[in-house]
């Protein structure tokens, strides 16, 4: 019996009866100790919620907590956006402009980027954020550069020290790396409720609620900067008696500056795609009109909004690793290119000065001209064609849609809906066991148990159906392209912008085309969620593809391998660890974009989290829908995360 | 001089200082020019503010106005700000929220002063209670939602409209979203809906399904007028496009409830006063506008006739500015 014996050892064998044990478990139990709940009804755990929300709305100005810290807080933080707001996009009083106009904006763009990096990524700069106005969204930029100009400055005032401090100290890293890896979990949308209810709906909210997306990011890279320091200068250093803060401002700081600038980048990306989210709790800016245009179907308004996010972004990210990439190189600039920086750097500052003044004098500097502004004929065009794509190919949009929903989705939600919760529950759990040993076990359990007492199980599973499709999708998608990506240098530059793109991208903006071309369904929130998690995906499997030794990949061909045999026998085995790793994070994306697709129809959790903002009879809800939607993130992150670790290498994978 | 990270930093902010003269320094920038300048006024008005035709008039203030989803709401609150701006020299501006608790939060934080069209009837009682909110009465609207079959529905099904009869219809309405059940199409998040407590409580064999937009309901009654296909779904008046598509309301027994929170569920949707709310802000400014807000009151045909203007691709300023040409003595009556 030795076929019995190896299959006995072999982890997918487990995994298959577990699934089979529950496929039977359900179909006898099916239906039995269903928790559908009706939208409007509450739970106990949403009640509780609902009585706190309650508490702190009548308590706001009374409560010390909120007196001497929230308030004050919210406070500051408000009037420090609304000053960047007042210089570069608010109009107060009886004024028709801000202080500075748009030329005056444009050039400070222009004249920053200039001086941290190079004159050809300034004029990049200045040509995105001149395209923002030509698609006739310059207000509404403005308005979110300075939200993430804002939120980014709080960001790093906070997160830096957090950070620097974490990567010197084991201790404060240890106490803080729950917190990180939570933030890393949480989708964007269950940060807004909150949120909104702790600091109200406005300026203030959306940018707290920005600070504590972005900071975890800032505190992560920078922490890992200073870690990631070859000890040997270090030791030098301490050898030659420098004190500690002498060595961290002489030695660590300067040699982490790279990774450092790169934590702001990040920081500063994750900061824009959350401000335009944030528009659903009064942040001002292009997240307005992204709404909008979902809300009317506007798909040609919506190309405008959510292009004008593109070019901000790219913007953002270009002017920030360009300075990244000149803080390497800018001390090997000789004397000659030094004065003629110099003299550039006068020349630009005299004449931006000269631009803030002509834009504060000259209406024609100071509004953005109508002449430039093509939004109406584009957004027309835009509109017309995403007409004819959706009537041309109905077959897939409505066809597809259709059969890809009655074969597939529906059976798998009634399915996932219709279990007893408690038969999930210990699939799930010795699920975990298998691949992640007992203490995952333990932490799914613990979750699985919290999301079954906020009473919205069955809401659950209609979320996590619509996860668990988009996951296998992606990865089939990540693993095919990933694999050519890795293997063919020709295609790994076709297809880097659209993964840089991909990567930039708010998760909001997604949602517009994908409502335009399969209505408002489960399946275009699906859909948006494959767009959101495969460059990630595709990314990880690459790097995981060209990290096989070219050793291993010799032997294979030398024995006479086909290409396809290298890459299902060599490579994609190698890099199954990258494989799983993808997953994890594929999933993590999808979870946050498919509880926004409840704006699209895609229902569940994400849609109780909307509702909730709005319906005051079921806010408690809204939050509990919150929590489930954490807890579930918890446990598809630890399982995933848990097989990418403990798999055990069995083939020796060269690190890169 | 060797050109340092530091220099570079001594350079930016020596330039960055002298911006800041300039700033401090100028005397007649475009904000005071732009002020008096008739053609330079409507160049540089903006999706945010305008400013004021006349500087006199300025003491009336900033203000903002909630803007909710749907064309009707956009109809009124258009007409309002068009006349507070010409006639008051108000700044106002124009903010996207959510019905209900997001709006009256936003109100109790300053954030915004002014709903126009509220369907709650009564759900903003505990922000009146706290003192954020001010109830300024009826805007003049009658509401009503309901359930919405298309027209042909009725002469084929004469039975359709007693609600109580729609388990009798499952077939039709099946879709592959809803799956066994009929497809109860359910206003957006943002909307006032007990839908699914009417299903609960008549235990009608529907799935409620939530479209996310006015539109994604306008298309389907569209589709469904045109191409025969069965639809139920959320809709209301006073809405222009009762007059395009011949709809008809499925009715449910009498009604006993005006706040959507306390609804029984075995209750239709009850014909409402649709409602103005102010900020207390706003109520004890004094401010001209205020007045104008309390007296502000139109009727349906006078808000359909502007939102099927504004439909029909008028921009909602045009479309305002032609009723309110049309009608000077209703606006003379806000006035005081």
């Amino acid at each position: 019996m030795e076929w019995w014996i190896k299959l006995k050892s072999s982890k997918l064998f487990w995994v298959g009866v577990i699934l089979l044990a529950w496929i039977a478990a359900t179909n006898v139990f099916y239906g039995k100790s269903s928790t559908e709940l009706s939208t409007l009804t509450n739970t106990p755990m949403s009640d509780w919620f609902s009585l706190g929300m309650e508490y702190i709305r009548n308590n706001r100005y009374t409560n010390p907590v909120f007196v001497y810290v929230i308030n004050p807080i919210r406070s500051f933080v408000e009037i420090f956006v609304d000053v960047i707001r007042f210089v570069i996009s608010s109009p107060s009083g009886s004024n028709v402009i801000p202080l500075v106009g748009w030329l005056g904006t444009l050039s400070v763009v222009g004249y920053l980027v200039y001086a941290t990096s190079r004159l050809r990524f300034a004029i990049l700069a200045m040509a995105l954020l001149l395209g923002c106005g030509v698609l006739g969204m310059w207000m509404f930029t403005m308005d979110t550069l300075a939200m993430t100009l804002g939120a980014v400055l709080l960001s790093l005032a906070i997160g830096l020290p957090i950070g620097i401090w974490a990567g010197l100290s084991d201790r404060v890293m240890n106490a803080i790396r729950p917190i990180l890896d939570l933030a890393q979990i949480l989708p964007t949308l269950v940060y807004l409720a909150p949120l909104a209810l702790v600091f109200l709906i406005g300026v203030a909210a959306a940018t707290v609620a920005t600070m504590i997306y972005s900071i975890p990011i800032a505190v992560r890279i920078t922490a890992h900067a200073i870690r990631s320091l070859r000890t040997g200068p270090l030791e030098a250093a301490e050898s030659m008696g420098s004190t500690r803060i002498q060595t961290l401002k002489k030695v660590q700081l300067p040699m982490a500056k790279r990774t450092i600038i790169l934590g702001v980048n990040q920081t500063t990306l994750a900061a824009l795609s959350f401000v335009v989210i944030a528009a659903l709790i009064g942040a001002p800016g292009l997240g307005l009109p992204v709404i909008d245009s979902l809300m009317i179907r506007d798909v040609g308004g919506g190309f405008l909004a959510g292009g004008a996010v593109v070019l901000l972004a790219i913007m953002l990210d270009r002017s920030t690793s360009a300075a990244v990439e000149f803080s390497d190189s800018s001390d090997f600039l000789d004397e000659k290119a030094k004065s003629r920086r110099r003299m550039g750097l006068i020349i630009g500052g005299v004449s931006t000065i000269a631009a803030i003044f002509v834009s504060r004098n000259m209406l024609w500097a100071a509004v953005f001209p109508n002449q430039l502004d093509v939004s109406e004929p584009v957004s027309e065009w835009i509109s017309s064609a995403a007409l004819w794509v959706t009537d041309t190919f109905s077959f897939f949009t409505v066809g597809f849609n259709e059969a890809f929903t009655v074969s597939v989705l529906n059976p798998l939600e009634s399915g996932l809906t219709g279990a007893p919760w408690f038969v999930t529950v210990i699939a799930v759990t010795i699920f975990a066991v298998l691949v992640g040993g007992f203490r995952v076990s333990i932490v799914a359990l613990i979750m699985m148990l919290l999301i079954f007492s906020t009473g919205l199980w069955f809401d659950t599973m209609v979320t996590l159906s619509q996860v668990l499709v988009a996951g296998v999708v992606v990865l089939v998608i990540g693993v095919v392209l990933g694999v050519f990506t890795g293997r063919s240098e020709r295609f790994a530059q076709f297809i880097r912008p659209f993964l840089d793109a991909g990567q930039t991208l708010p998760a909001f903006v997604y949602l517009i085309p994908v409502l335009a071309l399969f209505g408002p369904t489960r399946f275009a929130a699906i859909v948006c969620g494959i767009f959101y998690a495969s460059p990630i995906v595709i990314r990880i499997v690459a790097d995981g593809v060209r990290g096989v030794s070219t050793n291993m990949m010799e032997a294979a061909t030398s024995m006479g391998s086909s290409r396809f045999q290298s890459i299902y026998k060599v490579q994609l085995p190698a890099s199954k660890r990258s494989v799983l790793l993808g997953a994890n994070q594929g999933l993590i994306f999808i979870l946050a974009v498919i509880v926004i697709g409840a704006y699209v129809g895609a229902g569940g959790l994400g849609y109780l989290v909307i509702a909730g903002l709005s319906k005051p009879e079921i806010q408690g809800k809204g939050i509990a829908a919150g929590v489930a939607i954490v807890a579930l993130g918890v446990v598809l992150d630890r399982i995933a995360h848990a097989a990418a670790h403990r798999e055990p290498k069995r083939l020796s994978v060269s690190k890169s | 001089m060797k050109l340092t990270t530091r220099n570079r930093f001594a350079v930016t902010v020596a330039s960055a200082a002298a911006a800041g003269l300039v700033l401090a320094g100028c005397s007649s920038d475009v904000n005071d020019t732009a002020a008096t300048t008739e053609a330079a006024t409507t160049e540089a008005t903006t999706e945010e503010s305008v400013a004021p035709a006349e500087v006199a008039m300025a003491d009336c203030g900033d203000w903002t106005i909630a803007m909710h989803g749907w064309v009707g709401y956009t109809a009124s609150a258009q007409v309002l700000a068009e006349v507070a701006k010409s006639d008051l020299g108000c700044n106002i501006t124009q903010t996207k929220l959510d019905e209900a608790a997001v709006t009256y939060d936003a109100m109790e934080a300053g954030s915004a002063d002014v709903i126009v069209e509220d369907w709650g009837g009564g759900r903003w009682q505990d922000w009146i209670d706290r003192g954020a909110i001010v109830d300024v009465g009826s805007n003049g609207n009658v509401g009503l939602i309901g359930m919405y079959v298309p027209a042909w529905m009725v002469d084929e099904y004469p039975d359709i409209i007693d609600g109580t009869k729609l388990n009798d219809y499952v077939d039709l309405f099946k879709t592959p979203e809803s799956g066994n059940k009929g497809a109860w199409y359910e206003g957006p998040p943002g909307y006032t809906t007990v839908g699914q407590k009417i299903i609960d409580s008549y235990g009608l064999d529907y799935k409620a399904i939530n479209v996310g937009s006015e539109q994604a309901l306008l298309d389907l009654f569209e589709k469904g007028q045109a191409d025969k296909k069965p639809v139920l779904g959320y809709f209301w008046e006073p809405n222009y496009f009762l007059a395009k598509i011949d709809m008809v309301r499925v009715n449910f027994p009498a009604n006993d409830w005006t706040d959507a929170a306390v609804a029984s569920g075995k209750t239709d949707y009850p014909a409402l006063d649709l409602e103005k709310l102010i900020s207390s802000k706003l109520a004890d400014s004094g401010s001209p506008f205020a007045t104008l807000v309390t007296n502000f009151t139109w009727t349906n045909a006078d808000q359909n006739s502007v939102a099927l203007d504004i439909e029909d691709g008028m921009t909602p300023e045009e479309a305002a500015q032609k009723w309110i040409a049309a009608n000077p003595d209703v606006v003379a009556g806000w006035m005081s």
